[in-house]
């Protein structure tokens, strides 16, 4: 009754307050936003909320609601209220949040943020004022402008070539995640004391962390509908509302249940998510593979999705980070989500790794044949290829410089039980073929990737040793 | 008890619209429309003869307008319309705090060993480590990994991520979270990035901080999922309507990526404006050494947010500034932070001292001609590499000098020319007139130029196409 304590006592941000624009508000005669404020003012008041509650205002006539409530404002873009609207929920749990959109910016160019907003439940309130009409922009046809009504944008009336008017607190009625969906009007008493219990709930709802909670209101909006204030309500009663039936549309018993811890910033945590370690791990390295490059020695992986070239690649840049290398790997897929080719670019620089890419590599581990074949003449002069021998049967004539060792990577693996060890059979064949770090280099980097799976470990090493041992045999 | 007696309605006539919906409510027929327009509205205000007044309150309950129909409280205003509206209502508009900052807290962070980790990964442990716990997000490739690491980290750090109906919707979610004054983010590419921008122009206008990672990709429309550096000219010239500038990062490391993520978000707050980090496909993806930093950051709430609690309940978000007078004051305010953001320009110069032929790149870019450097000189020619970090303010000075001695400026870009259009551009406001030919490595579609394409150009040879 008495001015809800809600609203600010002088309207600053009305024209700045000056003269009669501090205490009215920007509303025309007969227009329903005013009402629907009272009732949300009131509201507020009654729950004792003001503190807590953050009002958002998109665009539309309602976009000023910021000049009269005396509570936390946040004016969104243009159909975005209600995802604004979680931002700040999820920001502050405690807040009472509230998006007040009009039917241009809720079932227009925000249906989407609405009907995602909606289904998701979380505990905000939306207030839809529904008038028929685009207010702001000046009359225009709105999704709800109803069938023949005329608009500046239906000069002869909403025809089917318009479609139907949007129904919207049944659309939201219909989806799982809202609690509490009701259609109020303005246009008597008993109609407004209805409306403003049902957003007294609607708003109780949120603050005891029940769910998503949704009022539609059947407003009145004389000066683009063209009529006086007295026939505009007639209009709602008589026109709008056989359209737009009153009444709860959805009401469900819900316990609280949006309960939000304060986030965590333990260092402790934060670091074990990372997977840091705090331990020096072991160095076996005496210095930078000089006898492969000066300062900086490329590799090329290359095979089919599943052959294990990535870890392989991971692996090595472990291993050489591990003893206070710089190390690069760049992987590359085929488009194919499985199968297709994976090829892993690496580089090991004793200060920094300049160039990362691998166009022309010193060292190709090829899993296949047609990885052989595509980056063996790749390889620079004095490099080294190691190939699976046992899935390529015949491998292309490389430059004599280059070394090549043919190693059964999937017949040792096989033979080992777990055809999946066959890429550390070849990063075994790669030690022993190369020597770019010693065995425990390579040992730890395995253990350490292992760590979370220890009952592994045995099976990896066998198949690392019995890699350098292809080599070895070659070698004699 | 005796029954209290209920107010009747009073009404000061300038305060009523004359909508007439008390006139419906009120069963004593006290109601009237006036048959005189109030002077001082224009409008047609309605009158009250309160003889049958039986005090039901229905009037007031009906009127719309929070200082029109009113209880008169016994003994208070009796001839109203000679009190000055400042006397009855009062002439504090609000009795909120004031609010204060509450600041962020820097917390020790034990000294770990190096990561060897990829770049998007990268990029979400510096956010953690920044303080962000609400993470805004639509899969997109090659960015989508971003999104996934915070969807497995944050809840367990009770922090927030939801995979939004649209980047539309993501950014927006980034406004509400930033205008309740935390650090929040998103990873984006190319296509979303073009969704954001609407957004984005809101944050701005509305002063939010809010860090953008943008691993961008080819283009235009669908274009691809390789890398492309092709949103240079989006971040530095485009960032949705009106005047809009935003910091812009160009890491080129996976640590870099990791520091730059945290001074994203320091600059972020700093300047309430969003910061954007470019990042490449091949950059996301790469696995490289991290240094974590020894401490982290437990975020404040900035005096400014709209937080939802007592302390803030005075503050607005907007970007709405109905009047000239007042769009264009703010617009001043905006190009002084702007400028003040000038001095944020960061770059990396490599062998520049006495290099002759002086190649720019950015990204993964520069790395390729980083090592392209090391080659030509290995060849002894006197190359050096000059790398903007900030794209937006572009560190013109650090170019200035990096070319002094230069015969030679070749821009080395995955795209038809954004970032020479950067270099000119930064170079013509600077004043410089006289400097090399421009030359330029380009490839666009989502291949980066290589190496030997950057060395064919320098020693002059014919064009190699890897």
């Amino acid at each position: 009754m008495s001015k809800a304590s809600v609203f600010y006592d002088k309207f600053e941000r009305h024209s700045h307050g000056e003269g009669l624009k501090g205490h009215a508000t920007h509303y025309c005669p007969g227009c329903g936003h005013g009402l629907a404020h009272k009732f949300l003012a009131e509201a507020i008041d009654e729950l004792g909320i003001q503190d807590r509650t953050v009002a958002i205002s998109p665009v539309g006539c309602s976009v000023f609601l910021y000049y009269y409530f005396d509570v936390g404002n946040s004016q969104a873009a243009h159909g975005r209220a209600p995802v604004v609207a979680l931002g700040h929920k999820f920001a502050n749990p405690d807040s009472v949040v509230i998006s007040y959109q009009g039917d241009g910016d809720l079932a227009s160019i925000g249906l989407a943020e609405t009907v995602s907003t909606a289904q998701l439940g979380a505990p905000i309130t939306v207030i839809f004022i529904n008038n028929a009409i685009y207010g702001m922009t000046g009359g225009q046809m709105a999704p709800t402008t109803l069938m023949g009504q005329t608009s500046s944008t239906s000069p002869s009336g909403r025809n089917e070539y318009n479609g139907q008017p949007m129904k919207m607190a049944e659309l939201i009625a219909g989806l799982d995640g809202p609690v509490y969906v009701e259609r109020v009007a303005l246009y008597d008493a008993k109609q407004r004391i209805k409306a403003k219990k049902a957003i007294h709930k609607a708003i109780k709802l949120q603050v005891e962390g029940r769910g998503y909670s949704f009022i539609e209101v059947l407003a009145e909006c004389p000066t683009h509908l063209k009529m006086d204030p007295e026939a505009t309500s007639k209009w709602v009663k008589e026109c709008m509302e056989p359209v737009y039936p009153l009444g709860v549309k959805k009401d469900l018993t819900v316990d609280p249940w949006f309960k939000r811890n304060p986030p965590c910033f333990k260092g402790e945590k934060l670091l074990s998510l990372a997977g840091a370690t705090y331990e020096h791990p072991v160095r076996s390295c005496k210095g930078f593979p000089t006898h492969l490059a000066p300062q900086d020695i490329s590799l090329k992986l290359a095979g089919s999705g599943g052959d294990g070239a990535q870890t392989a690649a991971m692996l090595i840049a472990r291993a050489a980070i591990n003893e206070g290398f710089d190390a690069t790997h760049i992987p590359s897929y085929g488009p194919e989500s499985r199968g297709g080719t994976s090829y892993a670019d690496v580089h090991v620089a004793e200060d920094e790794v300049l160039n990362p890419g691998a166009p022309d590599p010193q060292i190709l581990l090829a899993f296949n044949t047609p990885s052989l074949t595509k980056f063996g003449p790749t390889v620079r002069k004095g490099g080294t290829v190691i190939y699976d021998s046992s899935v390529v049967t015949e491998a292309p004539v490389l430059d004599p410089s280059i070394k090549v060792f043919p190693v059964p990577f999937t017949g040792i693996a096989t033979d080992l039980g777990k055809a999946v060890v066959k890429n550390i059979v070849a990063l075994g064949a790669l030690q022993a073929a190369t020597n770019i770090f010693p065995k425990d280099t390579f040992l730890t980097a395995i253990r350490v990737a292992l760590k979370d799976k220890c009952a592994l470990i045995p099976l990896n090493e066998e198949a690392f040793a019995w890699g350098i041992k292809s080599v070895e045999a070659l070698e004699k | 008890m005796a029954l209290k007696e209920r107010p009747k309605p009073f009404l000061l006539p300038e305060y009523c619209k004359g909508c007439g919906r008390c006139l419906d409510a009120c069963a004593k027929d006290c109601i009237t429309l006036s048959d005189q327009i109030n002077p001082l509205t224009g409008l047609v205000p309605v009158e009250l003869d309160l003889a049958n007044c039986n005090a039901c309150g229905l009037c007031m309950d009906a009127c719309p307008e929070p200082y029109g129909l009113r209880p008169a409280h016994e003994g208070e205003i009796q001839d109203f319309e000679l009190e000055d509206p400042a006397k009855i209502f009062g002439v504090k508009p609000s009795d909120a705090l004031e609010p204060v900052d509450i600041p962020s807290e820097v917390l020790p962070l034990p000294r770990t060993e190096p990561l060897v980790i990829k770049g998007t990964y990268a990029s979400a442990l510096g956010a953690l480590i920044a303080g962000c716990r609400h993470v805004y997000g639509y899969p997109i490739t090659p960015s989508t990994e971003g999104a996934e690491l915070m969807a497995k980290f944050l809840p367990k750090l009770d922090g927030t991520f939801i995979q939004a109906v649209s980047e539309v919707a993501a950014v927006n979610m980034m406004y509400g979270t930033a205008g309740a004054g935390l650090p929040t983010m998103t990873f984006t590419s190319s296509p979303g990035f073009s969704l954001m921008l609407e957004g984005v122009s809101y944050m701005i206008g509305a002063e939010l901080p809010g860090v953008f990672v943008d691993v961008m990709r080819g283009g235009p429309g669908l274009g691809n999922i390789a890398p492309e550096q092709s949103d240079i000219k989006l971040a530095c010239h485009g960032l949705g309507h009106g005047n809009t500038q935003a910091i812009t990062l160009a890491p080129s490391t996976p640590q870099e990526m990791l520091d730059l993520t945290i001074l994203a978000f320091e600059l972020s707050f700093k300047y309430r404006n969003p910061v954007v980090i470019l990042g490449d496909g091949y950059l996301g993806q790469m696995t490289g050494k991290v240094q974590l930093p020894e401490s982290m950051i437990k975020p404040g709430i900035p005096k400014w947010a709209v937080y939802g609690d007592a302390m803030h309940r005075k503050n607005l978000i907007s970007s709405i500034f109905l009047t000239e007078t007042d769009l264009e004051a703010h617009n001043v305010h905006l190009n002084a932070k702007y400028e003040a953001m000038k001095v944020e320009a960061r770059a990396e110069t490599f062998l520049c001292e006495d290099a002759e032929v002086v190649l720019i790149a950015c990204n993964t870019p520069a790395r390729t001609a980083k090592g392209a450097v090391q080659d030509l000189r290995n060849q002894g020619i006197k190359a050096g590499l000059f790398r903007p970090i900030t794209l937006w303010p572009f560190p013109v000075e650090d170019l200035k000098e990096a070319i002094r001695g230069a015969e030679r400026l070749v821009v080395v870009e995955a795209s038809a020319g954004q970032l020479e259009d950067e270099v000119r551009l930064a170079l013509s406001k600077a004043g410089v007139r006289q400097f090399p030919e421009i030359e330029s490595v380009r490839r666009m579609g989502g291949i980066l130029p290589q190496q030997n394409e950057i060395m064919a150009q320098v020693l002059g040879q014919k064009e190699v196409r890897a």
